[in-house]
């Protein structure tokens, strides 16, 4: 990962696209991005296109002398690693306490990740996973200790950025990467047994059963290493053998593409 | 000359595939036992053409050429000159065997013998002929006038020329096929398992309630139809036994494992649109 701040600079916006958001000090409406490079590319692309300024953070050095005009902070890592744990950490010391702390919960639910922060109530957790921001709606999911203010704050500001909002139970995988998940897996282990070839599986299930994507051609636009990254989090936090990963997908994680299997 | 087609089973599938195959010029013989199954059936074609009529999606002329094109039959020794018969009776392996013996007497040797099932073995029904090799599934989706694709399912035994020809008349219907081996559930039913099980395990665990999982599953990852409606539309007693089906013969795959919670709802009475009463209450008010 780069260590040079790329972009700590305010992005473009346009005046009178300027969504509505009463920052808490009257400032800038800026929300600041950390984490997964595509997730904050998707992130950074619609929040821009509302009109809102980003500050994506490729390190931590400048997140101090910003933290006054930060509205929002976004830490949008997939996986739970030290990494993750230690941006959290970084937000929660620079940023003022009234401000929310939005964070990708979809391998490791808000309480786990709480723990590692002092200001424990301003942190909720999105379903932040490749492909789904492109749809309508949000997944958010508040710990046991979310303050209904902090909850309230970000679903307005989702809101007014035209998306609905679902509120789930904080829980592994939440409800869209689980089940999407599974579909991919499983669609993986059918071409491991050869029992169709890829091409005939994405057409399956498209003509078949109208879904929006064939789960092969969907998966290599998440990333396979994504899809294996949640069920690894479900298999761990649910014990069962339903979330153990095809082999050929963990094949295709580590090659980074999809092995297109010529008939 | 034109393709003929019979056609065993005149239900909901049977109807479908009656109704397709005629307005793609294919001459269909439609059987069943039942007399007054055919007669309702060929009814319910009448109907659903008149709707596309009504949409302009076909001509009256159109119509009237493809119901000209159907005939019923009660007597199934009339299917001997078809280029092939497709199966659509009831799931039940016993009821299949005994009809492809009897078909596998029946037809003339050339003729494909294709079963519409959607989660039995293809090669298990194949062994009750002496012929397994021109016996293959072919596995249509509902509604069939509506549904783009045919499974061509190959079992073990069947041939390469078989799978060919099958795959050809799925193209004359109108259709688009892909090629699946005899496993349980083949494609669509097999990869479609983990939608309605992790939502039914969602549901279970308490993460979030069958209207949000809908929601969330249309609204977030795009699909016409969530989990519940769907398992609704399809009937739970028909989504569970296809899940038992699949569950038993992968040797008890916990990937496929069945809820609990939809066994109950079976058990209740609770099959979805068709009883009223499913996840959602469809009684009017």
């Amino acid at each position: 990962m780069s260590k040079q701040v790329k972009s700590n600079k305010l992005k473009v916006v346009s005046k009178k696209d300027t969504v509505h958001h009463n920052h808490p000090e009257g400032g800038k409406h800026l929300v600041c991005l950390l984490g997964d490079e595509q997730l904050v590319k998707e992130y950074s692309t619609t929040f821009q296109s509302a009109g809102i300024a980003v500050l994506e953070l490729k390190s931590l050095a400048s997140l101090k002398t910003s933290a006054k005009k930060i509205l929002m902070g976004f830490e949008l890592s997939l996986e739970s690693t030290e990494l993750k744990l230690t941006n959290l950490k970084a937000l929660d010391e620079s940023l003022p306490a009234q401000i929310p702390i939005v964070s990708n919960a979809v391998t490791s639910t808000v309480l786990t990740q709480a723990q590692s922060i002092g200001h424990k109530e301003r942190l909720i957790g999105i379903a932040a996973f490749p492909t789904l921001l492109e749809n309508k709606l949000v997944e958010l999911t508040p710990s046991l200790y979310t303050s209904a203010e902090i909850a309230e704050y970000v679903k307005l500001f989702f809101t007014g950025l035209k998306k609905e909002i679902a509120v789930v139970e904080d829980s592994v995988g939440m409800v869209m990467p689980r089940i999407l998940c599974q579909i991919i897996n499983e669609a993986l282990f059918t071409v491991q047994n050869d029992v169709a070839n890829p091409k005939d599986i994405d057409t399956a299930m498209k003509f078949g059963t109208n879904y929006p994507h064939g789960p092969i051609e969907w998966g290599e636009k998440i990333g396979f290493k994504n899809i294996v990254t949640v069920l690894d989090a479900l298999y761990k936090n649910h014990g069962e053998e339903r979330y153990s990963v095809a082999p050929l997908l963990r094949q295709m994680a580590i090659a980074g593409t999809f092995w297109h299997k010529e008939k | 000359m034109a393709l003929s087609i019979g056609i065993v089973g005149a239900g909901t599938m049977g109807a479908g595939i009656a109704h397709v195959a005629a307005l793609h010029k294919i001459n269909v013989s439609l059987y069943d036992i039942n007399e007054e199954v055919i007669r309702r059936s060929v009814e319910r074609i009448n109907f659903e053409m008149k709707r596309g009529v009504d949409k302009s999606k076909i001509s009256e002329e159109d119509m009237k050429q493809a119901m000209n094109r159907i005939k019923k039959r009660t007597n199934i020794n009339d299917l001997d000159t078809c280029d092939i018969i497709i199966e659509a009776v009831l799931e039940d392996i016993r009821v299949k065997k005994d009809l492809f013996k009897k078909l596998d007497q029946v037809a003339h040797h050339t003729t494909i013998l294709a079963t519409n099932t959607s989660s039995l073995s293809v090669t298990s029904i194949a062994s009750a002929t002496k012929k397994p090799e021109r016996v293959i599934g072919m596995h249509f989706f509902n509604p069939v006038h509506l549904m783009k694709l045919v499974e061509v399912v190959k079992g073990t035994l069947t041939s390469d020329e078989t799978v060919k020809r099958t795959t050809e008349i799925a193209h004359q219907i109108g259709k688009k096929t892909v090629q699946t081996k005899d496993t349980p559930g083949f494609i669509v039913n097999r990869v479609a398992r983990p939608f309605y099980g992790e939502a039914l395990k969602l549901l279970s665990e308490g993460v979030a309630s069958v209207q949000e999982i809908d929601h969330i599953v249309k609204n977030s990852g795009g699909f016409k139809m969530g989990p519940f409606e769907l398992m609704d539309l399809i009937g739970n007693d028909v989504n569970l036994s296809v899940t038992e089906s699949v569950y038993e013969q992968m040797y008890h795959d916990p990937r496929f494992r069945p809820s609990p919670l939809q066994k109950q709802m079976v058990e209740a009475g609770l099959f979805g649109k068709k009883s009223k009463k499913g996840f959602y209450n469809y009684e009017e008010l």
